[in-house]
């Protein structure tokens, strides 16, 4: 099959017999629903750059399996640039939705379960790999998103999956048969879930002998019996379903999306499988897998980063405060703070190295430092971009209000908002309106969940990067470098 | 002449490469014949329009009779131009 485009992509996502639940009840049709489209158009346009000769150089790639033209987000990394581009591919789509594109998941997961089955393998004998290549065929020739899950909802932080009270707080075997395994538990926070055709499943720790059960790797179509998706809130989710709403969304065309994914005793045939109980190298698929989405926020951020900017420098236009000097020394700042996040992406990515499966992997201790300024830099990106908007972007009327007829006194209340809410004269009131609406969008509104909170939690949370930064950063050679410059001889 | 032109993806461009690639072909419309880069065509020459200095789409999958030339920043233009014109008046 062809590469789709987003609009084969979209009826491609028609076909299938996700089940929805929202508000607590059932979504019938989820493709056109105004609070979920958002993030699909978001995915299709991982689809529609790839047919654009601008772009084609980041979105496609020749399969590493077939030798055939492929979606980048569908491929093994074979060399450094391989990984380099990915992480310009993917600033090139923040920069395009200036919203999270959900694709990344998929393609980390790929390459992690790649590398990992065949190490797997190589101890034990199993058939993990060649199981995964042939998945990965059909993934490729099929050009499908997959949602790579990891995510546990983990229960009570202090124990491990075995000794949860309730032992379906980490997704797990529940019955081994000849053909294949059942599986009970449930992912969480999952990014573009609703948006995949396909699911495919990690565990989310290291683990014990102890913990076997839940050691287990899989993947499945996302309409499968037994699985099923409860729709994540987001913030001023619900300005979406208001009749006509257009400028107060900021972002009308483009969003993100996470849910909870409950598989509620779902059969996995065994070709499917990937992982059954090597709890030994759970650990490595999750350290594997942690590193390539670290390494991603290096990219899809720094894109989502280069829109906000450029938002804020609209409304220092509008505002008639773009020649201050203070406005553009923030500028700067922002800049210099996204493109550092952009430099640790683009390390991480030249100092990878092959894997025994051969596959490339990213320099660890680059990747875990990238991801560690991620949860911090898009915060203060945010802070000064709130700071050169002005509080009008939280304080502002409706848009109903600026278009309202109704008469108060000698005016009407759309004449009013359109009077005490013009600017520098460099735009008109709706444009101002519009770039502060997309300013709140980004910074407190749904796109702030994944600009914000996903750039703190996603791909974990900042300890976890402190531990793997701690463990990678070999202190006792820094030891030995000062003892010796400083004289010390022990 | 047949001159294949390749972009790179355009993660953080400099300036605008469509742009660009529009002025070169609006002016030597008439002498070059100039098409998307595909792999299993031969050309006369290949010109990457890249973003940025980095310069990094991998063109050794092309046919090509010549070096390829590449731009990475828009005053480059016109040198562009020259250098297809001067391959132009050899031919």
């Amino acid at each position: 099959m062809a590469l789709m485009n987003g609009a084969q992509y979209i009826e491609s996502l028609r076909k299938l017999d996700i089940k929805v639940y929202m508000f607590g009840e059932k979504i019938e049709n989820f493709v056109d629903h105004p609070m979920i489209r958002p993030s699909i158009n978001c995915v299709a346009m991982t689809y529609d750059l790839a047919h654009e000769a601008e772009y084609e150089d980041l979105m496609t790639v020749n399969s590493s399996i077939t030798g055939k033209k492929i979606n980048r987000f569908a491929h093994l990394h074979q060399s450094t640039d391989d990984l380099r581009k990915k992480v310009k591919m993917q600033r090139l789509l923040g920069q395009k939705t200036a919203s999270c594109f959900q694709r990344c998941v998929g393609m980390d997961a790929f390459n992690a379960v790649f590398s990992t089955t065949f190490e797997i393998d190589q101890k034990y004998g199993t058939k993990y790999h060649a199981n995964f290549i042939k998945y990965l065929t059909f993934i490729q020739e099929n050009d499908f998103i997959v949602d790579g899950a990891m995510t546990d909802p983990k229960g009570d932080r202090a124990l491990s999956p075995s000794q949860q009270p309730d032992p379906d707080m980490f997704l797990r075997i529940v019955e081994k048969r000849a053909d294949g395994i059942v599986v009970r538990g449930a992912k969480a926070h999952q990014t573009g879930s609703i948006n995949s055709h396909e699911h495919l499943i990690m565990p989310t720790i290291a683990m014990t002998e102890a913990d076997k059960a839940y050691a287990v790797s899989f993947a499945i179509p996302s309409d499968v019996d037994g699985l099923y998706m409860i729709y994540g809130r987001q913030s001023c989710d619900t300005r979406k379903m208001e009749e006509g709403a257009d400028i107060d969304l900021g972002n009308k065309q483009f969003g993100g999306q996470e849910a909870l994914v409950v598989f509620d005793d779902v059969f996995i045939p065994n070709d499917r499988i990937f992982m059954c109980e090597e709890w030994d190298f759970a650990g490595m698929l999750v350290e594997r897998f942690a590193g390539y989405h670290r390494q991603s926020y290096g990219g899809c951020k720094v894109g989502v980063g280069d829109v906000l900017i450029g938002a804020a420098a609209v409304a220092a236009d509008y505002n008639g405060a773009d020649k201050a000097s203070h406005v553009k020394d923030k500028l700067i700042e922002m800049t210099h703070l996204n493109e550092t996040l952009y430099c640790c992406g683009i390390a991480c990515s030249a100092e990878g190295a092959p894997t025994a499966a051969g596959n490339y992997q990213i320099d660890l201790l680059l990747a875990n430092v990238c991801k560690q300024n991620v949860t911090r830099f898009p915060y203060e990106i945010t802070r000064l971009a709130e700071d050169i908007a002005g509080g009008l972007m939280v304080t502002m009327p409706s848009e109903k209000d600026f278009n309202s007829n109704l008469k108060v006194g000698s005016m009407t209340i759309g004449e009013t908002c359109n009077k005490y809410f013009k600017g520098s004269g460099k735009a008109s009131v709706e444009n101002r309106m519009r770039i502060l609406r997309f300013i709140e969008n980004m910074c407190l509104g749904s796109s702030a969940v994944g600009y914000r909170t996903e750039s703190m939690h996603g791909a974990g949370s900042p300890q976890a990067q402190r531990i793997m930064i701690a463990r990678q950063g070999n202190i006792a050679h820094k030891k030995e470098l000062a003892k010796k410059i400083a004289g010390i001889k022990e | 002449m047949k001159y294949g032109v390749k972009f790179c993806g355009g993660c953080n461009p400099r300036y605008e490469r469509g742009r660009a690639f529009k002025s070169i072909m609006g002016d030597l419309s008439e002498k070059v014949d100039f098409e998307i880069a595909r792999e299993e065509v031969d050309y006369d020459g290949l010109l990457v329009i890249s973003g940025c200095s980095n310069c990094c789409p991998e063109v050794k999958v092309y046919k090509v009779k010549r070096k390829p030339i590449k731009m990475w920043d828009e005053k480059h233009i016109d040198k562009v131009k020259e250098e297809i014109l001067k391959e132009v008046d050899v031919t």
